[in-house]
């Protein structure tokens, strides 16, 4: 299944590859990915697809540091704030 | 003050007083500055050594665990003992020396991607860009490491920075907030309990991490419900609570694995439902609602679909949902479990029986005396037969069952408190595997006891060749290992070996009441194996005991 997550982090030299780590590792594969970084906040658009609940990835991306806010798009749901 | 000047300046406005470290070329000026700087540097020898050593510190303490190395061979030395930490959410925090900014990305000599490889192993790393940095990341690498579920930090330094001018920076004091629990989960937590027949607590590490043991002993007096613990769990509750059935999971105690299968309420405190515990997780507990309690939001539904969880502070959960249900049967049925399979300790000849004798130290252990265990099937029978009464005095790899872990950690929480005793039991196997860490006993004069239980054999792998390889003992049989005690007395500790029971008694005596390190080698059949067993892949009532 897909799901669309809009992301908001403090930019740092190696938040995407933080992002992205944790997908992987999680079992999401990434269909695609936007970012843009201005004024050190990086803003993502992110389209993964995995068997597994989304929730999974959601509640381990919201332990990741400097991470701001995690959106589901699809239902516009405020995942961070709700959890 | 340079840079590395702040950074020991910094350490001690973070009340560090220990460190465990080995120097090298791009952390030479922290060495410097830790010369004479007034906190005090424990040389290990191996980096690996030294992340343990923090760990061992860390976890006998509940402060957090500081370890320093050198770019390159020296931080990736660190990896295993930074994955051994966020496994067992150990508070430590890992420096690193990076070669100089300009030099970054050029293939320097000893240059290595740091930040990368610790992406995978560590809570959260920093990599420090300019002197301003040093002062708010180092704050923020002490509150990542010790707040919600700890873990360890790396943070990498460049040597310019090292070198350069610092810049003075004021503890932004971070004040913690309490949110009020909610109330409706606290009522149904209580239903829960109160309509219950047969809840169980299933108790894990995060218990200690919390500081909530009081509050769980507490909790347990009150609602005399009865209780299983996990490996980092060991401790937690007094090992002689009336229904408290030791550990569960694949070498759990019986009583605890069939309690877990029977139970109709599963109260999960600070635990993740690891495989180690649940065996085949469908098959888990599986008559029950399952109430989690864990400060780790992303644990709650990652294994095991809950009824209710509560991710606050489980020294405010506890009282809260505290209510006595009347399970009369089912204590009853306990305690007749906890009879019927008690651990035995009859063994018959004349060769030493390593449960036996680690429950008789444990018996004659003086109080508050901490455990360092190793890797392997040692390390289960200490699990099983020994005892403690905090989980800051049994110290064990868990989650990674990192082998070479029990010797270094024991290091870390001799130096931690130097006036209890420490005991590193370990294996052949895993003894050999951070053998140089002998030397930080030697160099430190640390009274370690060490007592090495000797198969000749990586006996847990061999235990599984035996049982699910058709006893094809494909490098497991260690008949060359060197000769223990006197490898031992080279580094000046001294040491004997016994292979009989009538030698134990008068052993652990000397071992025991030895003022310096002493090794207390005992050799024993390799034949020796497990139990029970629940196997790969199967229900936790599947167990698997010894014949005979
Ligand atoms: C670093 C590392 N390598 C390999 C293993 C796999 N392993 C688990 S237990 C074990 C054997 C341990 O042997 P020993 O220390 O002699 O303990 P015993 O089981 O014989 O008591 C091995 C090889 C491990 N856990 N850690
Ligand atoms: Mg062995």
């Amino acid at each position: 299944m897909n799901n669309t997550l809009t992301i908001e982090a403090m930019h740092s030299p190696e938040f995407l590859e933080r992002l992205l780590r944790v997908c992987r590792h999680r079992g999401f594969a990434i269909v695609t990915i936007n970012a843009t970084t201005k004024q050190q906040v990086t803003h993502i658009e992110l389209t993964v697809s995995s068997d597994r609940e989304i929730a999974l990835l959601t509640k381990q991306l919201d332990k990741v540091i400097g991470i701001l806010k995690v959106t589901l798009s699809a239902s516009n749901e405020d995942i961070k704030a709700s959890a | 003050m340079n840079g590395a000047n702040f950074v020991v300046h910094a350490l001690k406005e973070q009340n560090v007083t220990q460190v465990f470290g080995y120097p090298g070329g791009a952390i030479m000026p922290l060495y410097d500055a830790l010369f004479d700087g007034g906190v005090d540097h424990l040389l290990c020898r191996h980096e690996q050594g030294a992340a343990m050593a923090a760990i061992g510190y860390a976890r006998s303490t509940g402060k957090v665990g500081v370890c320093i190395a050198t770019s390159g061979p020296g931080a990736t030395n660190l990896i295993t003992g930074l994955a051994d930490a966020l496994l067992d959410s150990v508070p430590v925090v890992a420096i690193t020396g990076q070669v100089p900014t300009h030099l970054i990305g050029t293939d320097a000599f000893q240059e290595v991607d740091v930040l990368g490889l610790s992406l995978a192993c560590t809570k959260h790393s920093f990599m420090v860009e300019t002197a301003e940095q040093l002062g708010p990341i180092i704050e923020q690498a002490f509150e990542i490491a010790t707040s919600g579920r700890p873990g360890p930090v790396l943070i990498d330094i460049p040597k310019d920075i090292q070198v350069g001018p610092s810049i003075a920076y004021a503890l932004a004091q971070l004040a913690e907030t309490q949110q009020p629990l909610n109330q409706a989960i606290v009522t149904e937590a209580k239903s829960l309990i109160n309509g219950a027949q047969k809840p169980l607590l299933y108790v894990g590490g995060g218990v200690g991490m919390a500081k909530a043991v009081p509050a769980l002993r507490t909790f347990i007096e009150q609602t005399q419900i009865p209780s299983v613990c996990t490996l980092k769990a060991i401790g937690c509750i007094e090992h002689d609570s009336p229904y408290f059935m030791g550990m569960v999971g694949m070498h759990g105690s019986k009583a605890s694995n069939l309690a877990i299968q029977e139970c109709d309420l599963l109260i999960a405190v600070g635990a993740r439902f690891d495989d180690r515990v649940t065996g085949k997780l469908d098959e888990f507990a599986p008559h029950a609602k399952v109430i989690h309690l864990d400060i780790d939001a992303a644990e709650i539904d990652k294994l095991r679909q809950v009824t209710i969880s509560m991710t606050d502070d489980l020294k405010q959960v506890l009282p809260a949902i505290s209510v006595k249900p009347s399970i009369e049967q089912w204590q009853q049925h306990i305690s007749e479990m906890k009879v019927t399979h008690a651990n035995r300790y009859d063994h018959p000849g004349e060769p030493i029986f390593a449960p036996a004798l680690l429950r008789q130290l444990a018996e004659t252990m003086p109080a508050d005396t901490v455990i360092c265990s190793d890797v392997g099937q040692h390390q289960m029978w200490v699990a099983q037969h020994m005892f403690v009464d905090r989980p800051e005095n049994h110290i064990s790899s868990s989650g990674l069952g990192t082998m070479g872990f029990g010797v270094p950690a024991a290091v870390g929480a001799q130096v931690a408190r130097p006036n209890d005793t420490v005991i590193a039991v370990s294996g052949d196997g895993s003894f050999m595997m951070n053998i140089q860490e002998l030397g930080t006993i030697k160099r430190k004069q640390l009274p370690i006891k060490i007592l090495l239980i000797d198969n000749q054999r990586l006996g847990m792998v061999r235990q599984w060749q035996e049982l699910f390889f058709n006893g094809r003992f494909s490098e497991t049989i260690l008949t060359d290992n060197p000769d223990f005690v006197t490898l031992a007395s080279a580094f000046d500790i001294p040491g004997e070996t016994i292979v009989v029971k009538s030698q134990i008694d008068d052993a652990l005596q000397r071992l025991l009441n030895s003022d310096g390190p002493y090794l207390l080698h005992v050799s024993i059949s390799e034949e020796e194996n497990v139990w029970p067993l629940v196997p790969p892949g199967a229900a936790n009532d599947q167990m698997m005991e010894s014949v005979g």
